[in-house]
C-alpha cells in the first residue's frame, strides 16, 4: 500500500516538475496554462463588467427623472454606446468562452491543456489590446456613438466625422480576432483530446454548448468583420458601400450586422446553457433528463440562430414575404429553446433539489429566461414588433435573457466553481443573499421596462419630458439598478473574504458530476496526474473508473509524465490515437498580441506605412513561433 | 505540437495543425461568402451594373490567370503527399515549382489591378468599391500563401520532422481553398460580361 | 377584437387597461398616454394592443405553469420523482416533448397565423386607392418637415389629418435613419436613405396624438417628437386651407422690421417664409410657425419667451440642433421674434 502511494508520489513530483511554468509576473505574461489564462480572461472580463456596469448605472442615473442633467447628450449616447459594446464583447463572451471555457473544457475532458496553448494566451493577449484600444477611445473622447449596431449613415463619415466609429471598427475586427482564434481553439480541443472512451455521446453538456458556440463564432464573426470593414473602406477612403447617392446601400448594413448580430445573441447564452446543465444535475442529484434532446437542442439552437436575423429589420419596410419567412423562423428557434427549458425543470424537479447558491441563481435563471424569451416570441409577431421595436420593450427582452439568461448563470458558475478554483468554500448565506438581491433587482430593473416601453418610450434617448406616464416606472427601475449593484457587491465581497478565510473544499464539496472534480482543488499545472477514462457523461459518478485512474496512476500507465504530454484520441470514439507533445510557456503570443495592436493603432491614426511595418513584423514573430517547436519524444502508450 | 503515433499504429485522425487550418479556412470562406453576399446585393439594388462609363471586364485572361492559379495548387498538394513519405527534397521543389507560377500570378494582377485603378475609381461608385475590394481580398489571400509557402521552403530546407510536416500539410489546405475562393471571386467579377 | 368579443366602451377598455397594467405590476400612475399604444385610436393600433393582450394572456399561462412546476419541485425537495410521473425516464422526457415541443408548436402556429396574416393586414402599409389622402413626411436630423401633395401647405412637427380617414403617410429622410411613429394610430416605420416607405395613418376620433422618432438618429434623437391633431373633415380642410396661403404680413412697425431682419440675415438661408424673399430649404417652413403649439419638434411650447429664448441660443435649448446661434442684438432677436409670432 505504502509502496503504492510512494510511487505515485513520484510520478506526480515528475509531473510537477515539468509542468510548473516560471513564477512571478513573468510566467504570468508567457503563460500557456489553459487555467491561467482562464483566471487572466476572468479578473480581465470582471473589470470590463465593472465599468459596463458603471455605465450602465450612469445612464438609469441620468434615466431617474424627467429632464435630468447628469450626462449630456453627447456623453449619454458614449456611454450607452460603450454599455452594449463593453458588455457584449468585452464582458459577456470573455468570460464565457474565455473564462470559463478556457479553464474548466480541458479539465472536463481529461485533456492537460488546449489544442493550442500558445494561440490560448495569443487570444487572451489580443482580446486585452482590443478592450484597452476601445477604452483609449472613450479616454480621449472619441468613444463610439452611434449605438451598439452602429447603422449607417448616421456612423458614416458625413454625420459622424469624428475618430470614434474608427474606434468601433477597428476595435471590433481586432476583438473578433481573439474570440475566432478561441474558438477553433475549443473545436480543435474537443474533438481531438477527450480523455480515452469519452466518444462524442459522452461528452458532458457543457462541452456540447461550447461546441455549438465555437462554431458559431466561427460563422457569425467573419460578416461582422466584412460589414465594419467596409464601412472603415467607406469612412477613410470614400468608398460608397453604404452611400445611396453613389449606389450604394444602407440596409446592407444592417444585414452583414445581423447576420452576425443574432447568432452573436445565442453566441451569449448558450455556454449560460452549458453552465445551467453542468449544475442542475449535480444539485438536483439526478443525470439530465433527455440527455440526446438537449445536446440536439443545443447544436439546434446555433445552427438556427443564422436564420433569423431579419426579425432585427421588421419596420424597416421590407417586402411581407421577407419578414414572414423570418418571423417563421423566429419562431421555430422556440422549440430547441424549449426542450432545454423542459429538460432543466424536469430535471429539477424528479430530482431531489438542494437548493444551494448555485442552484438559486439557475432557478433564477430559468424564469427570467421565460420572461425573457417569451416576450421574444412576441416579437415574431410582425405587427407587434413593428409596434415595439425601438422601445424599452426591447431593451427589456434583451436584458431579460441577457442579464437574466445569460448572466445569472454565469453568476451561479462562479458560485459553483468557486471551490474548484480556489480549494475554499463561498459562504453559504451571504451567497443566498446576493442571488436574493440581484434576483429583485433584475426584476425591479428591467420588468418596468415592458410596460414603460409599452406606454411609447423609444429606447436610447438621453431624457424624456414630464407627462407621458413615464416617470415612476423609470424612478423604479433606477432604483432597481441599484439594489441590483448591491446584490453584486455582497456578491464579490463573499468571494474575496472566502478567497482568503473559506473553508478548505476539498476535491468534490458537491458530489459533481463531471471530471474537473476528480483533480485536486486548485488543480495540478497538469490537471490530471493520470489520463481518467471515461464510459458515461457523468464521469465522476462512475466510481470504478475513478478507482482505476489511481491504480493506473500506481501503476504508471497512461500518466504521461516524460514531458509535456497530453493524449489525443480519435474524433468520434475517442480511442487513444496518439501522444502530443504540447509546447510550455513562451513569450511570443504577447509579442505577437503586441505587434497586432500597434498594426491597428497605426491603421486607426491613417500610418499606412507603419501600420504595413508592424504588419510584417508580427509575420517575422509569427515565424519564430513556429521556429520554436516543442521537443519530440519518444511515445508511450 | 508534433504528435507521435501510439506505436504499431497509424494515426487515424488528422492532425491539430491541419484541424486549426481547416478551421481558419472556414472563417475565411465564410468571409468570403459575405463579401460576394455584398456584391450581389448592391448589384441585385442597382439599375445598371456595371454602372454607365465603367466598362465590362473583360473575361478571357482573369479566367486564365485563376486557370493557372488553381493548376498552382496541385503541386503544393503533391508537396504534402511526398514530404508525408519523407521525400523532403521532391515536397521542397514542388514547393518552389509552385511559388514561380503563384509569384507570377500575383504580379500580373497587381499589374492589371493598378491599371484597373486607372480606368475606373474604387470610391465613385459601389460597383468600384466591391470591385477592387473582392480583388484586394483576394489578391491579400494569395500574397498570404505565397509567404506560407516561402516559409514552408525554408522550414524544409532545415529538415523534415512531424512539425514540419503538418506545416506542410496545413499549407496545402490553404492553397487548395485559396485557389477555390479565386475561382469564385473570378466568376463573380466576370458575371456582368 | 376583444372589444368585438366583449362589447366595452372606450373608457370600460380603458380602465381593462389600467387593470391589465397593474395586473401585470406596473405603477404607472398620472400617465395621460399620449404616446401609449396600449390605448389606441384607431383599428390597426386596436388590432395591435388586443394581439398584445392575448399574447401576454399566452404568456403568463406558460410562466405561471413553468413556475408551479417548480413549485413543486420545491415543495417535493425531499422526494424523487414527480406524482403520476414517479421516477421514470421515459415519461420524464414525455414532459419534456409535450411542453418544450408540442405546446410551444400549437402556440406558435396560432400566434403566427392571427399576427401576421390577421392583424398583419390592417396595420399594412395601405393600397394607395383605399386611403382618401396622402401626406408626405420627411425626416431631418432633428425634426419633421410635412408635406400635403396638391396643396402649398408645408409645415413642421405637426400633421393634421381628418378623423376616421384612412390617410397614407410618405416616409422618407433628408439625412440619416429615422423612424416615424404614433403609437395611438399605428405601428411604425423606418425612413431609410434612398428608400420611399409608406404607412398607414387613422384616428377614430378628433384630438392630439403624440408621435417621437424611434430609430436612434443622434444626439437630439429624445428630442424628435411630433403631434398628430386629427380634425373633423370641416375644421381640417379650413385649416389646410390657411396653411397653404402665404405668410400674414406683418401688423406692426416691430413685426415689419423683425421681418425685414429675418431676410436679411442668415435665417432666411435656412429657413422659408412663403410670401417673402426667404426660401431656405435647410430649416422647418416658418410660414405660419405662430399657429404651431410647440417649436424645435416639442422640445418647448410655442409661448413668446420661448420663441425668443429660441431664436436667441437654440443650442441651449436643444444642445446640438442644426439651428446656429447668431450674434444679432437683444432687440433685433425681439423684433424677429414679435413677426413670428403673428405668424399664424
Ligand atoms: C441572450 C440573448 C438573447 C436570446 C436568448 C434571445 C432570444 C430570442 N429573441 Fe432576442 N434579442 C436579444 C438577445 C437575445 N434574444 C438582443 C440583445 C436583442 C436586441 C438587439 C438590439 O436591438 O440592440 C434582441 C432582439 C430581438 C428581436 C428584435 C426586436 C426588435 O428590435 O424589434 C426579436 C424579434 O423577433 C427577438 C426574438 C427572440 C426570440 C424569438 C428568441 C428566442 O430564442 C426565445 C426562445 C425562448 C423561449 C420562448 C422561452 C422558453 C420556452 C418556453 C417556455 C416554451 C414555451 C414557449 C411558448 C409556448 C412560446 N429578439
Ligand atoms: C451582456 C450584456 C448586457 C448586460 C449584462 C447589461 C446590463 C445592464 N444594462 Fe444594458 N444594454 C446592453 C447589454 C447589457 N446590459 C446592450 C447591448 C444595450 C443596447 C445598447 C445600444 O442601444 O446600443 C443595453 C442598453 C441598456 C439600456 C438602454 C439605454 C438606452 O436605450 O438609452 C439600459 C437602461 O437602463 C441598460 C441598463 C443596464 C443595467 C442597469 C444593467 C445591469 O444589469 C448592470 C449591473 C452590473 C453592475 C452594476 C456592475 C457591478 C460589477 C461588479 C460589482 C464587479 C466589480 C468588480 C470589480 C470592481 C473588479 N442597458
Ligand atoms: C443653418 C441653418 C439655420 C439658420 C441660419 C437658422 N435656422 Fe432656424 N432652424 C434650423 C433648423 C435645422 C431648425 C430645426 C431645429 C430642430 O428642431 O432640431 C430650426 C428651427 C427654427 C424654429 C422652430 C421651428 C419649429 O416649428 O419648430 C424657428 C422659429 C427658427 N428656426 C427661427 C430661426 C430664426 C429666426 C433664424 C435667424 C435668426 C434662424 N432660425 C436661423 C436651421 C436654421
Ligand atoms: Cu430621428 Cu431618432
Ligand atoms: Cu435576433
Amino acid at each position: 500500500m505504502s509502496a503504492l502511494d510512494a510511487q505515485r508520489r513520484v510520478r506526480i513530483e515528475r509531473l510537477e516538475r515539468v509542468w510548473t511554468e516560471r513564477p512571478g509576473v513573468f510566467g504570468w505574461l508567457t503563460t500557456t496554462d489553459h487555467k491561467r489564462i482562464g483566471i487572466l480572461y476572468f479578473f480581465t472580463a470582471l473589470a470590463f463588467f465593472a465599468a459596463g456596469g458603471i455605465e450602465s448605472l450612469l445612464m438609469r442615473t441620468q434615466l431617474i427623472g424627467p429632464d435630468q442633467r447628469l450626462l449630456s447628450p453627447e456623453a449619454y449616447n458614449e456611454v450607452f454606446t460603450m454599455h452594449g459594446i463593453t458588455m457584449i464583447f468585452l464582458f459577456v463572451i470573455p468570460m464565457t468562452t474565455g473564462a470559463f471555457g478556457n479553464y474548466l473544457l480541458p479539465l472536463m475532458i481529461g485533456a492537460r491543456d488546449m489544442a493550442f496553448p500558445r494561440m490560448n494566451a495569443l487570444s487572451y493577449w489580443i482580446y486585452v489590446a482590443s478592450g484597452l484600444f476601445l477604452y483609449t477611445g472613450l479616454a480621449l473622447g472619441h468613444a463610439p456613438d452611434a449605438g451598439w449596431f452602429n447603422y449607417v449613415p448616421l456612423a458614416g463619415r458625413q454625420f459622424s466625422p469624428g475618430a470614434g466609429i474608427d474606434f468601433y471598427c477597428l476595435g471590433i475586427i481586432f476583438n473578433s480576432i481573439a474570440s475566432t482564434l478561441s474558438a477553433a481553439n475549443f473545436i480543435v480541443t474537443m474533438f481531438k483530446l477527450r480523455a480515452p472512451g469519452m466518444s462524442l455521446n459522452r461528452m458532458p453538456l457543457f462541452c456540447y454548448a461550447f461546441l455549438a458556440v465555437s462554431f458559431a463564432l466561427v460563422f457569425a464573426l467573419p460578416p461582422l468583420t466584412v460589414a465594419t470593414g467596409l464601412l472603415e473602406l467607406d469612412r477613410r477612403l470614400g468608398f460608397s458601400f453604404y452611400e445611396i447617392t453613389r449606389g450604394g446601400e444602407p440596409l446592407l448594413w444592417q444585414h452583414l450586422f445581423w447576420i452576425f448580430g443574432h447568432p452573436e445573441v445565442y453566441i451569449i447564452i448558450l455556454p449560460a446553457f452549458g453552465i445551467a446543465t453542468s449544475i442542475i444535475p449535480t444539485f438536483a442529484h439526478r443525470k439530465m433528463v433527455a440527455f440526446p434532446l438537449v445536446a440536439l437542442a443545443e447544436i439546434l439552437v446555433a445552427f438556427l440562430g443564422f436564420g433569423v436575423w431579419v426579425h432585427h429589420m421588421f419596420a424597416t419596410g421590407l417586402p411581407t414575404v421577407t419578414t414572414i419567412y423570418f418571423a417563421a423562423a423566429s419562431l421555430i428557434i422556440v422549440i430547441p429553446s424549449g426542450i432545454q427549458l423542459f429538460a432543466w425543470i424536469t430535471t429539477i424537479v424528479t430530482g431531489t433539489p438542494d437548493f444551494k447558491t448555485p442552484l438559486l441563481y439557475i432557478i433564477g435563471f430559468i424564469v427570467l429566461f421565460i420572461i425573457g424569451g417569451l416576450s421574444g416570441v412576441m416579437f415574431a409577431a410582425i405587427p407587434f414588433d413593428q409596434q415595439t421595436t425601438d422601445t424599452y420593450f426591447v431593451v427589456a427582452h434583451f436584458h431579460f435573457v441577457i442579464f437574466g439568461a445569460a448572466v445569472f448563470p454565469i453568476l451561479g458558475g462562479i458560485f459553483y466553481w468557486f471551490p474548484k478554483v480556489t480549494g475554499r468554500m463561498y459562504h453559504e448565506r451571504a451567497g443566498q443573499l446576493s442571488f436574493w438581491l440581484t434576483f429583485i433587482g433584475t426584476m425591479t430593473t428591467f420588468f418596468p421596462m415592458h410596460i414603460v416601453g409599452l406606454l411609447g418610450m423609444p429606447r436610447r434617448q438621453y431624457t424624456y419630458e414630464p407627462g407621458l406616464g413615464w416617470s415612476a416606472l423609470n424612478l423604479i427601475e433606477t432604483l432597481g439598478a441599484y439594489v441590483l449593484a448591491a446584490g453584486l457587491l455582497v456578491m464579490l465581497g463573499n468571494l474575496v473574504i472566502s478567497f482568503r478565510r473559506g473553508a478548505p473544499a476539498g476535491n468534490d464539496p458537491w458530489h459533481g458530476d463531471t471530471l474537473e472534480w476528480s483533480t485536486t482543488s486548485p488543480p495540478p499545472p497538469y490537471n490530471y496526474a493520470v489520463i481518467p477514462t471515461v464510459s458515461s457523461p457523468y464521469a465522476m459518478w462512475d466510481t470504478e473508473d475513478r478507482e482505476a485512474d489511481q491504480r493506473r496512476l500506481a501503476e504508471g500507465r497512461l500518466t504521461l509524465e516524460r514531458g509535456h504530454e497530453t493524449p489525443a484520441t480519435t474524433t468520434l470514439d475517442a480511442e487513444l490515437d496518439a501522444i502530443l507533445d504540447m509546447p510550455s510557456d513562451s513569450p511570443w503570443p504577447i509579442l505577437l498580441a503586441a505587434a497586432v495592436a500597434v498594426v491597428f493603432v497605426m491603421l486607426l491614426l491613417g500610418h499606412l506605412t507603419t501600420a504595413i511595418v508592424f504588419a510584417g513584423l508580427a509575420l517575422a514573430v509569427l515565424a519564430a513561433w513556429q521556429w520554436d517547436e516543442p521537443e519530440t519524444r519518444e511515445s508511450i502508450s | 505540437m508534433s504528435e507521435t503515433v501510439a506505436p504499431g499504429r497509424a494515426r487515424r485522425t488528422l492532425p491539430n495543425g491541419v484541424w486549426g487550418m481547416l478551421i481558419f479556412v472556414l472563417t475565411e470562406g465564410t468571409l468570403f461568402g459575405s463579401l460576394l453576399g455584398t456584391y450581389f446585393y448592391l448589384r441585385f439594388n442597382s439599375p445598371q451594373w456595371p454602372p454607365d462609363g465603367i466598362e465590362a471586364p473583360s473575361v478571357a485572361l482573369p479566367l486564365a490567370l485563376t486557370g493557372a492559379l488553381v493548376l498552382s495548387a496541385v503541386p503544393v498538394v503533391l508537396a504534402a503527399l511526398a514530404a508525408h513519405r519523407g521525400r523532403r527534397g521532391a515536397a521542397m521543389a514542388l514547393v518552389s515549382a509552385a511559388l514561380v507560377v503563384q509569384g507570377g500570378y500575383l504580379a500580373w494582377q497587381i499589374v492589371s489591378f493598378l491599371h484597373d485603378l486607372d480606368s475606373f475609381s474604387p470610391s465613385a461608385t459601389a460597383y468600384g468599391s466591391i470591385y477592387f475590394t473582392l480583388l484586394a481580398a483576394d489578391h491579400l489571400h494569395v500574397a498570404l500563401g505565397i509567404l506560407f509557402s516561402l516559409w514552408v521552403v525554408v522550414r524544409l530546407a532545415v529538415g523534415l520532422n512531424p512539425y514540419r510536416l503538418v506545416t506542410v500539410q496545413a499549407v496545402a489546405l490553404y492553397w487548395v481553398v485559396v485557389a477555390l475562393l479565386t475561382v469564385l471571386v473570378t466568376l463573380t467579377q466576370v458575371s456582368p460580361s | 377584437m376583444l372589444r368585438r368579443i366583449l362589447p366595452l366602451r372606450s373608457h370600460a377598455v380603458r380602465s381593462g387597461r389600467l387593470a391589465g397594467v397593474l395586473l401585470v405590476g406596473s405603477l404607472a400612475l398620472g400617465g395621460c398616454g399620449q404616446q401609449d399604444m396600449l390605448d389606441p385610436v384607431s383599428r390597426p393600433a386596436r388590432e395591435i394592443a388586443t394581439l398584445w393582450w392575448w399574447m401576454l394572456g399566452v404568456a403568463g399561462v406558460v410562466l405561471g405553469g413553468a413556475l408551479a412546476l417548480l413549485a413543486i419541485g420545491w415543495l417535493r425537495r425531499e422526494h424523487p420523482g414527480l406524482p403520476l410521473v414517479g421516477g421514470s425516464e421515459r415519461l420524464s422526457r414525455g414532459l419534456v416533448i409535450v411542453f418544450g415541443i408540442l405546446i410551444p408548436l400549437v402556440v406558435n402556429i396560432a400566434v403566427f397565423v392571427t399576427a401576421n396574416f390577421v392583424v398583419a393586414k390592417t396595420t399594412d402599409a395601405p393600397d394607395p386607392r383605399t386611403t382618401a389622402m396622402t401626406i408626405r413626411v420627411v425626416g431631418h436630423q432633428w425634426w419633421w418637415e410635412i408635406r400635403y401633395p396638391g396643396s402649398t401647405t408645408v409645415t413642421a412637427n405637426e400633421i393634421h389629418i381628418p378623423a376616421a380617414t384612412r390617410v397614407n403617410i410618405v416616409a422618407t429622410t433628408a439625412d440619416v435613419i429615422h423612424s416615424f411613429w404614433v403609437p395611438q394610430l399605428n405601428r411604425k416605420i423606418d425612413m431609410i436613405p434612398g428608400q420611399t416607405n409608406r404607412v398607414l395613418l387613422e384616428a377614430d376620433r378628433p384630438g392630439r396624438y403624440r408621435g417621437q422618432c424611434a430609430e436612434f438618429c443622434g444626439l437630439q434623437h429624445a428630442h424628435m417628437a411630433m403631434y398628430v391633431d386629427a380634425d373633423t373633415p370641416q375644421r381640417f380642410k379650413a385649416w389646410l386651407h390657411d396653411e397653404a396661403t402665404p405668410r400674414q404680413a406683418p401688423a406692426t412697425a416691430s413685426a415689419r422690421d423683425g421681418e425685414r431682419l429675418f431676410e436679411a440675415n442668415a435665417c432666411a438661408s435656412c429657413h422659408q417664409i412663403r410670401g417673402t424673399s426667404a426660401h431656405g430649404q435647410i430649416g422647418p417652413d416658418l410660414t405660419h410657425v405662430g399657429s404651431r403649439a410647440t417649436l424645435a419638434a416639442l422640445t418647448i411650447p410655442n409661448r413668446p419667451a420661448e420663441l425668443e429664448r429660441w431664436i436667441r441660443d437654440p443650442q441651449h435649448v436643444k444642445p446640438g440642433n442644426r439651428m446656429p446661434a447668431l450674434g444679432l442684438s437683444d432687440a433685433q432677436f425681439r423684433k424677429i421674434a414679435t413677426y413670428l409670432e403673428g405668424l399664424k
